[in-house]
């Protein structure tokens, strides 16, 4: 499966109401230029953190459906974050792992992800629902079947693809939308 | 450099905070209802505080990158967050603040104790104790050193500044603030 498979298969199966917390680089990047709409937030810096915003709007926000889309490489450098998610066991998110075991985004330097067993990790630290894909059906049923958080989605992709997406720039902008787009969702209560 | 372990600040104690009540109770007013941080001994009492409120929700990070990311989640879910850390881990989470906070225009209210200052006893922190100050004024964003100025006034006065200039702001508090 290719990034950009990957990536069409999560926008498309996913709902129209479901939040969507894209991590640092291509991925960001494609989904910006493809997908971008008011429910979604991408993390252009602060590379690892997608996970950890995830987490934060999944607790305050426990109706929504929290979709944080992360690489590989991208959660290696925040790992502590699946520790803290595990622990919280936001029952509303849904963790889904990019892995190419590489750095794609920069010159697909190699990660570590190869020995790690990413999913086994997160089965280990509390995840509720943890399931490993290779190929778009696989990844589109276990997006479909998945029902109580957190949930965890290995999903192995092959290095490549394009590089030559428009980046999100008014990031102020972004937030504005999604803050408005999340208030007219949750009927403008807030849930506390 | 002090010598010897028997200082003031290496002992535990339970002992409430007048000004830690104060700056909780300040918090509140100002709709403060979640909270995210790594813990340092320095803000034991404001920590407890949160603890103990059940109008906050409380997260401990592992890593003060992660409160930044933790809050900045709760404050796009309508939340408004406070992020704790040692001045040694704003080095640490200093990219995401720049990276994160600031482009999406996140006004978070950070508290930040302040260690490697007159008077410090462990080496670690005294080259992050001299730049902290340098740090913060190098990505322009607003903070005060408190020192023992009116903890109620001043607080109102920060969030007022860090809500119209839409940026994360600091207040640093020194090895015994509390008392």
């Amino acid at each position: 499966m290719k990034r950009q498979e990957a990536i069409n298969t999560i926008m498309e199966t996913i709902s129209s109401q479901d939040v969507v917390i894209s991590t640092t680089g291509l991925i960001s990047r494609e989904i910006f230029e493809k997908f971008d709409s008011e429910r979604n937030i991408y993390v252009p810096g602060s590379m690892g953190l997608a996970s950890s915003i995830g987490l934060g709007l999944a607790m305050v926000q426990p109706t929504m459906r929290i979709v944080v889309i992360d690489g590989d490489a991208s959660l290696l450098m925040n790992l502590g974050s699946i520790v803290t998610i595990g622990n919280k066991k936001p029952t509303n998110l849904l963790h889904i792992v990019l892995d190419n075991e590489a750095y794609a985004s920069c010159s697909e330097e190699r990660s570590m992800s190869d020995t790690a067993y990413l999913d086994k990790l997160a089965h280990n630290v509390g995840y509720q629902y943890v399931r490993a894909v290779r190929c778009q059906e696989d990844l589109k049923r276990a997006i479909m079947e998945f029902r109580q958080g957190p949930g965890f989605i290995l999903t192995k992709i092959e290095l490549g693809g394009r590089r030559d997406f428009r980046r999100p720039l008014e990031l102020a902008a972004i937030k504005n939308r999604f803050m408005l787009f999340l208030k007219r969702s949750t009927k403008g209560g807030l849930t506390s | 450099m002090n010598q010897t372990n028997k200082s003031v600040f290496n002992v535990l104690d339970d002992k409430r905070s007048e000004k830690a009540d104060q700056l909780h109770k300040v918090f509140r007013e100002l709709g403060v209802n979640f909270a995210s941080g790594v813990p340092c001994g320095v803000l034991r009492h404001i920590i407890k505080n949160f603890d103990n409120d059940v109008a906050v929700l409380h997260v401990i990070a592992n890593r003060e990158s992660e409160a930044v990311g933790i809050a900045a989640g709760a404050y796009l879910g309508g939340k408004v967050p406070v992020v704790y850390m040692q001045n040694s881990g704003l080095f640490s989470a200093s990219n995401d603040i720049a990276s994160l906070l600031v482009p999406y225009k996140m006004p978070i209210f950070f508290v930040v104790s302040y260690r490697g200052c007159e008077g410090e006893d462990a080496v670690q922190h005294l080259t992050t104790g001299q730049a902290t100050e340098h740090l913060l004024k190098s990505f322009g964003l607003p903070f005060v050193v408190f020192e023992d100025q009116k903890l109620e006034t001043l607080i109102r006065l920060m969030f007022a500044t860090m809500r119209e200039a839409e940026l994360p702001t600091f207040l640093l508090l020194k090895r015994g603030w509390h008392r």
